[in-house]
């Protein structure tokens, strides 16, 4: 009897530090999402779910129980019908999935230092990870192989983007690095003066690179040779990567203001606009305007002026840290701190159309 | 509120002490371990002084024999306990107080170390918002998690020579959960007071040589799943305490040797 109270004493004892160091699982940190034309593709904790877009209801969830992977990164969707997820558990994996049955098609048969917080870019046959070891890793799309890597830096969080000739990786290390996949090597490096967590943007033409940093600022680059074109400040940290529409490049900030700043001089086209929170993901270009969301949980839509589309937002609910997307006519919005997982709007009302619990 | 009286002055000092040092996170965990053993060191004082009190009582005649002769009796026994407590002026809570106080602090250690490695989005979230403005968040984010070997943001291994792995020790040989199993029992060993000879029943005997065996193990199963900072602080946390009770003069070294924990004999009243 004494000695199961000793045990059950160190047991509570344990779960107590576990819970203390936990590093893992939903909730640990926000979603990822991507979608098609028939399916969302949420990446959210210790499971990847295809949801119907048409109903939201669940087409099938990868692992069928949960393995020890942590997702957290927008699953990546192939014109070869793979959809790629990189694990940000202690597997330290990338995964191919069957995009129609979620079976898994190949795991990376080699072994990261770090998690995945990145999502992966492909270029032809072959894919692009960044990892938060540092390294850039390049995989044969077919088998997961791996074809070479770079070590870079320190932690990259940011999905690579190409202008088809280089391909920019951000870091936390406070630079944006362009590298060369014929050389194998970086061509560019370039300060921002803060940590980049997300993605740049590219222009349309590809010659200009969006980088929104934590140093209170959003900067432009020249994509050939990373020299700084113009910097514009914002109120607080740029999380999101930047949205670029034609001349207008959109970003928002944790102060909880949006920008709508001019692709080639940087001004500032918007009076103050500060929604209800803090803003963490990117604002999504809509058709006719811009949608964000905040960590208050509300989205709001404005048109090209920056005049409200809906009067009050749209409330959500929980803490919206994610990048929303846009399937059609349905914008796709993922909270934390809910008991649902991702909620469907109309993108010309902003009413809810269906939550996804799940189930 | 957790938050804002604990972690969030916790890991300011923490990210301070890596800004004046020069921005190395393993001093700077090492030096915050130090500064707060230091600071809880009249408490850990004082709870040891008043355990000693308690061991004694334990080892005492009168209390052995009162244990023995109401044995049947618990009001009776309770009603012996608070009488011996009252002539001699014992505090049975005094032990406990101190550690009630100490415990808040040390789980918010711990959790401060946590929250300024950050080791994804949310965390770095996190982070920001717990730092003051005097400190420049955006040139100090990410801070140097590299120490020694290790990244103290992830769990520490050596790499198997060879590409040789092992599915249970996926980051490679386990060096600093060694470390912590081994510091961790040399503390448990070294701070126990021998059981008491005339007390077969010695709950505490029995308590302390079972942490001796769970907490090691525990501690380094912890190390080999989470960030190595964490590690960092519990080996120096060992250290500290294995030093603090040699100045105090607590420290039985006779507990390392094979049969070194014999009982002590009991005392009269």
């Amino acid at each position: 009897m004494k000695r199961l109270t000793i045990i059950t004493f160190v047991l509570l004892g344990a779960v107590l530090l576990s819970a203390c160091a936990t590093s893992g699982g939903r909730g640990a940190s926000w979603p990822g999402l991507s979608a098609d034309a028939n399916n969302a593709y949420l990446a959210d904790g210790s499971l990847v779910y295809a949801i119907r877009l048409s109903d939201g209801a669940k087409v099938w969830q990868y692992p069928e129980k949960s393995a020890g992977q942590i997702f957290y990164s927008a699953p990546v969707i192939t014109p070869d019908g793979q959809l790629l997820v990189g694990s940000a558990g202690n597997d330290h994996g990338l995964y191919s999935l069957d995009l129609a049955t979620g079976k898994e098609k190949w795991a990376a048969p080699f072994k990261a230092e770090d998690h995945f917080f990145a999502s992966p870019l492909v270029i032809g046959d072959a894919i692009y990870a960044p990892n938060n070891d540092g390294t850039l890793y390049v995989l044969k799309l077919s088998t997961g192989e791996k074809l070479w890597s770079l070590h870079i830096s320190h932690s990259l969080w940011g999905a690579p983007v190409t202008n088809g000739k280089l391909i920019f990786v951000t870091s936390l290390d406070h630079f944006v690095y362009a590298v060369d996949p014929q050389t194998r090597q970086i061509a560019w490096k370039t300060d921002v003066g803060g940590s980049v967590p997300d993605s740049p943007a590219l222009s349309t033409d590809g010659s200009t690179l969006y980088v929104g940093s934590f140093q209170n600022k959003l900067t432009a680059l020249n994509a050939a040779d990373g020299q700084i074109r113009w910097t514009a400040d914002t109120k607080g940290w740029v999380w999101g990567a930047p949205a670029v529409e034609g001349d207008t490049v959109y970003t928002a900030d944790i102060n909880g203001d949006v920008y709508s700043f001019g692709a080639p001089n940087g001004k500032n086209a918007w009076p103050d606009i500060q929604p209800d929170g803090p803003i963490t993901g990117s604002p999504l270009v809509l058709g006719d305007g811009v949608f964000v969301v905040t960590e208050s949980g509300t989205g709001f839509a404005y048109d090209r002026n920056g005049t409200p589309l809906w009067p009050n937002g749209t409330t959500i609910g929980g803490k919206i840290y994610s990048t929303p997307v846009l399937a059609g006519d349905k914008i796709l919005v993922t909270p934390m701190n809910t008991d649902f997982l991702l909620v469907a709007l109309n993108s010309q009302s902003g009413s809810i159309l269906w939550k996804f619990t799940g189930k | 509120m957790w938050d804002t009286l604990i972690i969030n002055p916790f890991t300011n000092v923490l990210v301070l002490i890596y800004t004046a040092i020069g921005h190395n996170f393993g001093i700077a965990i090492i030096l915050f371990t130090i500064l707060i053993r230091l600071v809880t060191w009249p408490l850990n004082g004082q709870q040891l002084k008043a355990t000693k009190v308690m061991q004694d009582l334990q080892n005492d005649k009168e209390w052995q024999d009162i244990q023995k002769k109401y044995a049947k009796d618990r009001e009776k026994l309770a009603q012996e306990q608070m009488r011996i407590y009252r002539e001699r002026g014992i505090n049975p809570f005094a032990s406990c107080l101190p550690m009630l106080i100490q415990f808040p602090i040390i789980i918010g250690l711990y959790q401060s170390i946590i929250r300024a490695l950050a080791t994804n989005p949310l965390g770095l979230l996190q982070l920001a918002r717990s730092l003051y403005p005097f400190l420049n968040s955006a040139l100090l984010i990410p801070l140097n998690s590299k120490f020694l070997w290790m990244d103290l943001g992830r769990p520490e291994g050596i790499p198997f020579p060879g590409g040789f792995t092992l599915s249970f020790l996926p980051y490679g040989f386990p060096t600093l959960a060694i470390i912590v199993a081994v510091t961790t029992y040399l503390q448990t060993k070294l701070t126990m007071p021998p059981p008491s000879a005339g007390n077969p029943n010695d709950q505490t005997a029995a308590m302390n040589s079972m942490m001796s065996l769970y907490m090691p193990l525990f501690l380094g199963w912890l190390v080999l799943n989470y960030a190595s900072g964490l590690a960092v602080y519990f080996v120096t946390s060992n250290v500290l305490g294995i030093v603090q009770y040699a100045m105090m003069g607590r420290v039985n070294w006779r507990n390392l040797l094979p049969g070194g924990s014999k009982p002590t004999p009991s005392k009269g009243k």
